[in-house]
């Protein structure tokens, strides 16, 4: 589905990826982890064209650069870290942003599917009560879950998480992660999340890319990204044994 | 105040001494902001800031005395011949001190108590003019004589006008028609004048009412109210510049202006903007160009 | 309710009765005194197409009130709907014309074009029309690389500390260029202040031609000035042309305000005030909120006007004095709430 060759960022004289390459085929979950500066959230600015790179980055067989602006919203969506609403749109008018690139027609009015779409995008994630609350009223857990919702009615193909677990309690933790694995099991579709938390990662990616400092440590299946050495060479510690003992802790 | 005033004095007083001594006789009068004066003698070097000032200069054949003129000194044609300072909000000491002048004439405008002080520390005499009316241009060329030594031509100046006035007044009827003085044009919205300016005093002479006398001083004006006071006759001290319709053209073409009175008797008139608004001899021109515009047959027309 | 998020078209017509009812009232208003009963039957026949008596009520009501009645409530509209506009296109609720200085860059444009005697022969007007338009956008597109070289997020402070700059700058080459131009340009009060005196049937031609294209350009972008209210990178990721949608409301806005300045001047805050108060009624959905502010800037500006030519008669205050006044209040108002609140307002 999308698939990247050599992908290089600079912002300036700092090069913040350097020629990473990585292919992801629909049903796939690719976790991308590595320290602080590695490039993570870099890479997933490069997809949605919010950065320039050289290289090339295809998706569905197509040059991302040369799909408009709506057509990628249609193929791709993301969810920031970051979440400021300004002003006090209601959370429902905020989810239906989602819906932006799938008018068509006489002044962009007709979207047959949509109210249908963002109302279900309000349920899975727990919403409708919220619906006309606004968001400036919100906590950064139920903003999270608000974008969450908007990126769901936008119904891509290649859903882009950055730090999905970030502002959540553990509750929303696990459900977003099981709300991302059903969305998934419909064809045709994929994930690719920035991770911190490498239990998450093993537990919920089919794949992972290990960065440090721009470069690619390893990729390919989580099970033979995520072992020993290639965590030491990325984090520079002994990842498997800090994890190791963190989860011993509970065991006694 | 009392202190400034003593220590301005003594200033005066020790650089008095300093001073070649030109005519015997000194003088000694109150400015028109009522600060005392004193002088050895008529003084020979004039620095004048205000277009008035150097016009009563030349008027009172003074015009050798001036030294420099502030720079919207323009009339008579030879005042351009001497050197320019900035004046008003700008005036810069340095450049009236490097003039060497014995006397400062300025206006009360512009000018600060700092200003002031800093140029008679500096040995210069300041003399303010300050005519708000009529009487007050008398005043003012009468102290301008005094500096000058210039007194007979002085009274005889003020007699002039005076007398100008006067004939004036006595020929003009008081036939109650109005006018209405446009000082600032439509496009940059109407500004009229009103109680308390030279132009009401000269429509008073000419037997005419300001349409705008409840207003005090300069008042911006609605259009309407000039449509619904419909005054015999309008003034405008706009400025042509060469393009486009003239002040008065501009006028008689507003629309909806067409109902005055004044516009179908094309009773328009572009007053002289520097005779008419300067505090200075030329408001005799003014007066005589304005009233023979109202006697004129066109005007005298009784409106519809 | 749910399926209508969009501006209704009763709401339309209630926009324009509201429009027209205090269109009425300020024509019949003035400081000239004349009986309502013969006013209102010129404007009955005027309207009627039927032929008025020559007089001076024709010529108040026809030539005087109505076009200035009319350039009023063209330029409040437009006005108020520059500032929605750009409020939401910046996420800032304290942008506008004013304070960003685009009206300032606006009549430098203007008043350079009357001192160097640019015109267009037989389009009156047209030349220090043109000239403020593109002065505006050089001014915007100035202030906004700014404010992105300085500070990426383009934070409310920030954006409005370079406006103010910007705005002093430009009006200090506008008093240099008046005392270098003598009586020319006159009175500093007209570009600083506005005024809406004497305007004519031309300068309603020319903001009414302006609303229709700009002001539909504005209002036709509710959707995606939604989408960057509410942030400008998720703007970009639900699908928005973000570049494209920034020029053109930039362009639409400075236009209009380039317009709206040389037919009156810089009238202040007219974008500040509006679509705040609309906000407080309608929420911030543009494709409510754009097409209620336009409305209330018309009614807006046409009673402000009216105040500032009848409270003193037969003087005239300056309009921008009255809207600057009010403006001040609800400029405190805003920022004090959007620092209280932290991140309510911005």
């Amino acid at each position: 589905m999308l698939n990247a060759e050599n992908i290089t960022v600079r912002y300036g004289e700092k090069t913040v990826l350097d020629q990473v390459s990585f292919s992801v085929d629909s049903g796939e979950w690719w976790m991308v982890a590595g320290p602080n500066g590695a490039g993570k959230s870099t890479l997933l600015s490069a997809v949605t064209r919010g950065v320039p790179c050289a290289g090339r980055i295809t998706l569905l067989g197509r040059d991302v650069s040369s799909y408009r602006p709506e057509e990628l919203a249609r193929q791709v969506g993301m969810l920031e870290q970051n979440h400021a609403a300004g002003y006090a749109f209601t959370v429902e008018e905020v989810v239906a942003l989602g819906r932006y690139a799938h008018r068509t027609g006489f002044l962009r009015r007709g979207d047959a599917e949509g109210e249908d779409k963002v109302r279900q995008a309000l349920a899975l994630t727990g919403l409708q009560e919220l619906a006309r609350r606004s968001v400036l009223t919100l906590s950064g857990g139920e903003m999270q879950r608000v974008f969450l919702a908007q990126v769901l009615a936008q119904d891509p193909r290649l859903l882009l998480l950055d730090e999905p677990a970030n502002h959540l309690d553990l509750i929303y933790q696990k459900q977003l992660f099981s709300l991302i694995g059903d969305w998934l099991k419909t064809p045709g579709r994929a994930v690719i999340s920035v991770v911190h938390d490498l239990a998450l990662a093993r537990r919920y990616g089919t794949h992972a890319l290990l960065l440090r400092q721009g470069k690619t440590v390893s990729d390919g299946r989580t099970a033979e990204v995520f072992t020993p050495q290639n965590l030491q060479t990325a984090y520079g510690m002994d990842v498997f044994a800090w994890m190791q003992g963190l989860y011993a802790a509970w065991q006694q | 105040m009392i202190r400034k005033l003593v220590t301005l004095l003594l200033c005066a007083a020790m650089l008095g001494g300093c001073l070649p001594a030109a005519l015997a006789e000194s003088v000694d009068f109150t400015d028109m902001m009522n600060r005392p004066i004193h002088l050895d003698g008529p003084v020979d070097r004039i620095v004048a800031l205000t277009a008035a000032d150097c016009e009563i200069l030349y008027a009172l054949g003074a015009g050798d005395k001036l030294v420099g003129r502030g720079e919207y000194c323009d009339y008579p044609a030879e005042v351009l011949d001497k050197p320019v300072v900035k004046s008003g909000a700008e005036t810069n000491l340095e450049e009236v001190l490097a003039l060497n002048p014995q006397v400062v004439l300025m206006g009360t405008m512009a000018q600060t108590a700092e200003q002031v002080e800093a140029l008679e520390n500096a040995g210069v005499k300041v003399i303010v003019s300050d005519a708000q009316n009529l009487a007050g241009v008398y005043d003012a060329i009468a102290m301008i004589g005094t500096v000058t030594g210039k007194n007979n031509e002085a009274d005889g100046l003020i007699l002039k006008m005076q007398e100008t006035f006067a004939n004036i007044a006595a020929q003009a009827e008081k036939t109650g028609k109005t006018v209405y003085f446009e000082v600032s044009p439509l496009q940059w919205g109407l500004w009229a004048a009103g109680k308390g300016t030279f132009m009401d005093e000269l429509a008073e002479i000419c037997g005419l009412e300001n349409a705008f006398a409840d207003v005090q001083g300069w008042g911006a004006v609605s259009a309407e109210s000039v449509l619904e006071r419909d005054p015999d006759f309008i003034v405008t001290t706009s400025m042509y510049w060469g393009e486009g319709p003239t002040p008065v053209e501009e006028i008689l073409s507003r629309d909806g202006w067409g109902v005055l009175k004044a516009v179908k008797n094309g009773a328009v008139f572009n007053a002289d903007s520097n005779a008419i608004t300067r505090p200075g001899p030329r408001l005799m021109e003014a007066v005589q160009a304005l009233y023979e515009f109202i006697s004129a047959p066109a005007a005298l027309e009784p409106a519809a | 309710m749910k399926k209508q998020d969009g501006f209704p078209w009763y709401g339309w017509i209630a926009g324009l009765a509201a429009v027209l009812l205090t269109m009425l009232l300020c024509v019949c208003s003035g400081s000239a005194q004349l009986a309502a009963g013969e006013t209102l039957s010129v404007i009955a026949r005027a309207i009627g197409g039927l032929p008025v008596e020559d007089g001076l009520y024709k010529s108040i009501i026809l030539s005087i009130r109505l076009p200035r009645v009319l350039s009023a409530a063209l330029s409040g509209a437009a006005l108020a709907l520059c500032g929605g506009a750009m409020q939401g296109l910046l996420r800032n609720p304290l942008a506008d014309g004013s304070t960003l200085g685009v009206s300032s860059g606006g009549a430098l444009g203007a008043a350079l074009a009357i001192v160097l005697g640019i015109s267009i022969p037989g389009l009156p007007l047209a030349a220090s029309t043109g000239m403020a338009m593109l002065f505006s956008f050089g001014s915007l597109v100035m202030i906004l690389s700014l404010a992105y070289a300085m500070d990426r997020s383009l934070a409310t402070s920030t954006i409005i500390l370079i406006g103010v700059i910007f705005s002093m700058l430009a009006s200090s080459l506008l008093s240099l260029l008046i005392t270098f131009s003598g009586e020319k340009l006159r009175s500093i009060t007209f570009w600083t202040m506005g005024s809406l005196s004497g305007r004519n049937y031309t300068h309603v031609l020319i903001l009414l031609g302006g609303l229709a294209v700009f002001g539909t350009v504005l209002v036709s972008q509710g959707r995606e000035m939604n989408a960057f209210a509410v942030g400008e990178e998720n703007a970009r990721h639900v699908g928005v042309p973000v570049r494209r949608v920034k020029l053109r409301v930039m362009i639409a806005a400075s236009a209009l305000i380039g317009m709206c300045v040389s037919v009156g001047g810089s009238i202040g805050f007219v974008g500040l005030i509006v679509p705040h108060m609309v906000r407080l009624v309608t929420g911030p959905n543009h494709r409510r909120m754009l097409p209620v502010t336009m409305f209330a800037g018309a009614v807006f500006l046409m009673l402000t006007d009216l105040l500032a030519r009848t409270v003193l008669s037969p003087i005239e205050l300056p309009i921008g004095v009255v809207t600057s006044m009010i403006g001040a209040v609800v400029f405190v108002s805003i920022f004090y709430h959007s620092r209280k609140g932290g991140k309510s307002a911005c």
